[in-house]
């Protein structure tokens, strides 16, 4: 599929009209994507799709009024009615004292990028059918799933002299097994270049717990040492997406008023990446066009700096750390740090407690206290006395992120990528046991 | 304006023209926009207006029984018959580990209808929406019960749909669907304790398809004021709720709505049922060769409308092309109708019922619920509450969720009060529902008139697709229940 628009020309035509109209500040990210998947259920391929989609976000200033756009139409009189539009809403919002002015270019942009060119051409069902054949002879009878490969193609220009492009690809496997007595297990594969990703593995993973998890029986209630896997780490401790100063400053994050506090304990880091070199997407530059960085957000367990873009740094009084986000600063890739433990030392460590494999549903009670609730889907696990017990079901999980953070006791030295339908952020999560968490079960 | 003439129908002719070449069995083309604008404002101050557009084409085909999707938004024909070409490869690529591809027969149809605005979101400026939201929050800023709210967060989206819709049968359906909807959210503070609420609770929103005067018609200012003063009394109690003992449970509309969403419109969702959804929003406790059962009690209904006019899910056509109807999910406890699109029905030996819907261009049509509702029964709130000897009331919810298969469901209340001898008390403090499906649809033993709506965005597929719902409910009753 031909990409057939000049990223750079676009962006100029826009920030030409928009300055013309009056605006002072001019920001234009064109991202070009090219999107495959193919979905598979009941060991069958169900749907096989490409999509080519170019969009653009444009944000204006006029008189410190901002307005935010986005659009998929990309003929030269639809953008010229889009940012007609836009400047117009801008113009009629009241002065905003959260204005800042576009940071100045030029900049150096790192040179790190995760791409793949073989990923432009990679054929997926091949990948698919050796996810769902693993999973057939690690025991499961079922096997459904998602792969998908992105490349991304992204141009930034703003009007105060900044201009750079990004490329990034992924690949990334959602493998889900099933049992005969529908006893399931998860596996994922996600990686920016094909040397990294296996299909196979995850694939086999998902077989192999479906049938560790047959014939589970119902949790009781109670207070358990749990440990997760990366997968449900990097879905219920979203720490970076915590860390944006503007929810800081909404009072919407459990770390309002927390800066430079101890949040969790010592051996807890975590940092937001730009780009990790052969990790998973990322970028090098920010929507302002500002260079991505390496942000510590928890070193030692305490909480040491939120995510910025222009408008928040002002706010705050420092400088941005490149996570714009023309409204919200979000993260670009979320790394926790390494511990010393292995998987197998948490469950002997462990007398009474659990292994959650993966979640869905995690939903916060308040998220100024970071009190949730999310629930075990897939294979769980009693552990009793070190060892890996009977499969269980039927229970919740509910407890307060804050708690959770000073409770870790143990991380583990493995990582893994983690980016899926519960976890939009690509993240590096290491398995954790947590102590006393509470689990709850249906009357 | 027609919708035909801000579409290409030429370009859907293209797209069709060039699948019948490569020899696909059916074709269908969504020409499909999306236009969006959103209006907020943050403790009194303006957000800035985010305007979202899109514009493109959908393709989907049936090529030697497998299914193939393509997309562009490069409105060329050119890129169109590209598009085509690329979904008949992936369709192709699937070979003999593709699944069979089926599609009920339905009648080709003609049509073209929209939902009307009285005051045109498109033409609507929006320093009238903005000072709309500067007269909720000037209401809003106020303390109650020792309880400030310095952090508020109001927003109305506004958006506009057009659809162009052809298949190789002979269909052509366009449509126009403007909605407005409004949500808010505050951050309450006394002595050191924080809370964060949303009015309406749950996170759910006001609105529907139509034009500004949905919103009007709210008295935005009066209920968001009255809303917040009466949760933040109820916020103040530290009561506990009777734990561990059976109680007579009256839940809200707000709290009851979204168990009929939860708990019957997504497992009766046949897509999820055949186990296509499994690797992301899940499956279902009904099976497919036994899913006529019974679910609840004599007092449990659910149906699920799209056609109610004004609705947040309301259409006439689904993107298939099959006219829509009212579904009734159950009836006295038991499992009458499924959601089904044209493959699932064949594969239950059924006709569709309409329930295909694909949010954007980009995207594939998925079996979605539209307006889902417990219907009402012939109570008075009052008699209900009157009939109840001991019980809690929760009138609204905050934190919610439910495993993947829907047979295990929570909600914490927000607002709940003690029920005494067929008085309200007073408020106790997070009562929690926490109750397996068939128990909760089998306690239900009254139902009172008095239906309410909520609006929502439910949650499927991948890529995600966020379609706009309804979810409703009266006061329902349910008999001899534990809450935690």
């Amino acid at each position: 599929m031909s990409f057939d628009v000049n990223l750079e020309e676009v962006s100029q035509v826009v920030i030409a009209q928009a300055k013309k109209l009056g605006c002072s500040d001019v920001s234009v990210v064109v991202t070009r994507d090219h999107t495959r998947l193919i979905r598979f259920a009941n060991n069958l391929v169900t749907l096989s799709s490409s999509v080519v989609e170019t969009r653009i976000q444009v944000y204006v200033a006029h008189q410190t009024r901002r307005a935010v756009g986005v659009t998929h139409d990309t003929s030269p009189q639809s953008l010229e009615r889009f940012v007609g539009r836009l400047v117009d809403s801008a113009s009629r919002l009241a002065p905003s004292d959260d204005y800042a002015p576009l940071p100045s270019g030029p900049f150096e942009y790192p040179q790190e990028q995760n791409y793949d060119k073989k990923l432009e051409g990679e054929e997926l069902v091949e990948h698919a059918h050796q996810a769902v054949d693993a999973a057939l002879k690690a025991g499961a009878k079922r096997v459904a799933g998602s792969l998908q490969s992105l490349v991304r193609r992204v141009h930034v220009s703003t009007s105060a002299g900044v201009a750079g492009d990004d490329s990034s690809t992924k690949i990334l496997l959602n493998v889900r097994a099933f049992t005969e007595d529908n006893a399931s297990g998860h596996g994922l594969s996600c990686a920016s270049f094909l040397s990294e990703f296996n299909s196979e593995k995850a694939g086999r993973a998902a077989g192999e717990y479906a049938k560790m998890a047959e014939s589970p029986r119902q949790l009781e209630a109670g207070v358990y040492d749990v440990i997760f896997t990366p997968t449900v780490v990097a879905n219920i401790l979203p720490l970076a997406e915590a860390a944006s100063a503007y929810l800081i400053q909404s009072g919407l994050s459990y770390f309002s008023d927390q800066l430079n506090q101890q949040v969790g304990v010592e051996a807890l880091n975590v940092w937001d990446y730009g780009v990790y070199k052969g990790g998973l997407g990322g970028r090098r530059l920010d929507d302002e066009g500002v260079p991505t960085q390496k942000t510590e957000i928890i070193a030692k367990g305490v909480f040491r700096n939120m995510l910025h873009n222009s408008s928040t740094a002002k706010k705050f009084g420092t400088k941005t750390t490149g996570n714009a986000g023309i409204i919200t600063p979000q993260p670009n890739t979320v790394v926790f740090g390494e511990g010393d433990s292995t998987l197998e030392e948490m469950i002997q460590e462990t007398k009474r407690g659990l292994l959650v494999t993966n979640n869905w549903y995690t939903r916060f009670q308040n998220l100024r206290t970071g009190e949730y609730s999310t629930l075990p889907r897939d294979a769980a696990f009693s552990v009793v006395e070190g060892k890996i017990g009977e499969p269980v079901a039927g229970f919740r999980l509910s407890d307060s992120v804050l708690r959770q953070l000073k409770s870790i006791h143990l991380i583990s030295k493995t990582r893994n990528w983690v980016e899926w339908w519960e976890v939009e952020t690509p993240t590096l999560a290491p398995y954790m046991l947590i102590k006393d968490v509470t689990a709850t079960v249906a009357y | 304006m027609c919708v035909s003439e801000s579409l290409d129908e030429d370009l859907c002719v293209a797209a069709l023209e060039e699948a019948s070449r490569l020899g696909c069995g059916y074709a269908e083309v969504r020409l499909h926009v999306n236009n969006y604008t959103g209006y907020s404002l943050r403790s009194g101050v303006t957000e800035p207006t985010l305007l979202a557009d899109s514009r493109g084409v959908g393709i989907r085909v049936i090529c030697g029984g497998s299914l193939g999707f393509g997309a562009t938004n490069v409105l060329s024909r050119q890129s169109v018959v590209e598009a085509v070409n690329m979904a008949v490869k992936m369709a192709k690529a699937s070979g003999d580990g593709g699944e069979k591809y089926a599609l009920s027969a339905e009648e080709a149809v003609s049509d073209n209808w929209r939902v009307n605005e009285v005051k045109s979101l498109y033409e609507l400026p929006g320093d009238t929406v903005i000072s709309l939201l500067r007269d909720v929050d000037s209401a809003s800023n106020r303390d109650v019960k020792g309880f400030s709210f310095p952090v508020r967060l109001l927003r109305i989206d506004c958006s506009k749909e057009l659809k162009l819709y052809m298949n190789s049968e002979g269909s052509k359906i366009s449509s126009v669907v403007p909605r407005v909807s409004f949500h808010s959210v505050f951050v309450g503070l006394r002595d050191g304790e924080r809370v964060t609420v949303s009015v309406p609770p749950g996170y759910s929103g006001l609105g529907g398809s139509g034009g500004f005067e949905l919103i009007e018609k709210l008295r935005l200012e009066e209920y968001v004021s009255s809303r917040l003063a009466e949760i933040a009394t109820t916020l103040s109690s530290t009561t506990a709720p009777p734990r561990g003992e059976r109680v007579d449970v009256i839940l809200g509309p707000n709290v009851a709505s979204l168990t009929s969403h939860e708990s019957v419109g997504h497992p009766f969702e046949a897509d999820r049922i055949l186990g296509r959804e499994a690797a992301q929003a899940g499956e279902s406790y009904l099976k497919p060769g036994e899913y006529k059962v019974r679910l609840g009690g004599a007092e449990a209904y659910v149906s699920d409308d799209p056609t109610i006019p004004n609705s947040m899910g309301f259409y006439l056509y689904d993107d298939e092309g099959v006219k829509a109807r009212r579904r009734r999910l159950l009836q006295a406890g038991y499992v009458t109708e499924l959601l089904h699109n044209r493959a699932t029905a064949t594969r239950f030996a059924a006709k569709s019922n309409a329930s295909a819907r694909a949010v954007r261009y980009s995207v594939e049509p998925l079996i979605r619920m539209a307006n889902t509702y417990i219907e009402p029964g012939d109570w008075g709130f009052e008699e209900l509450l009157k009939d109840t000897k001991r019980g809690v009331y929760i009138k609204s919810f905050m934190e919610w969720n439910i495993d993947d298969k829907r047979l295990n469901q929570r909600y914490v209340g927000l607002e709940a009060f003690l029920i005494e001898d067929g008085e309200l008390k007073g408020s106790v403090n997070k009562p929690i529902l926490e109750i397996s499906t068939p128990k909760y649809w089998s306690s239900i033993d009254a139902r009172a008139n008095d239906l309410e709506f909520y609006s929502g965005m439910c949650g499927k597929g991948d890529p995600m697709q966020g379609a706009p719902v309804y979810f409703g409910s009266p006061h329902i009753r349910l008999r001899d229940v534990v809450l935690g």
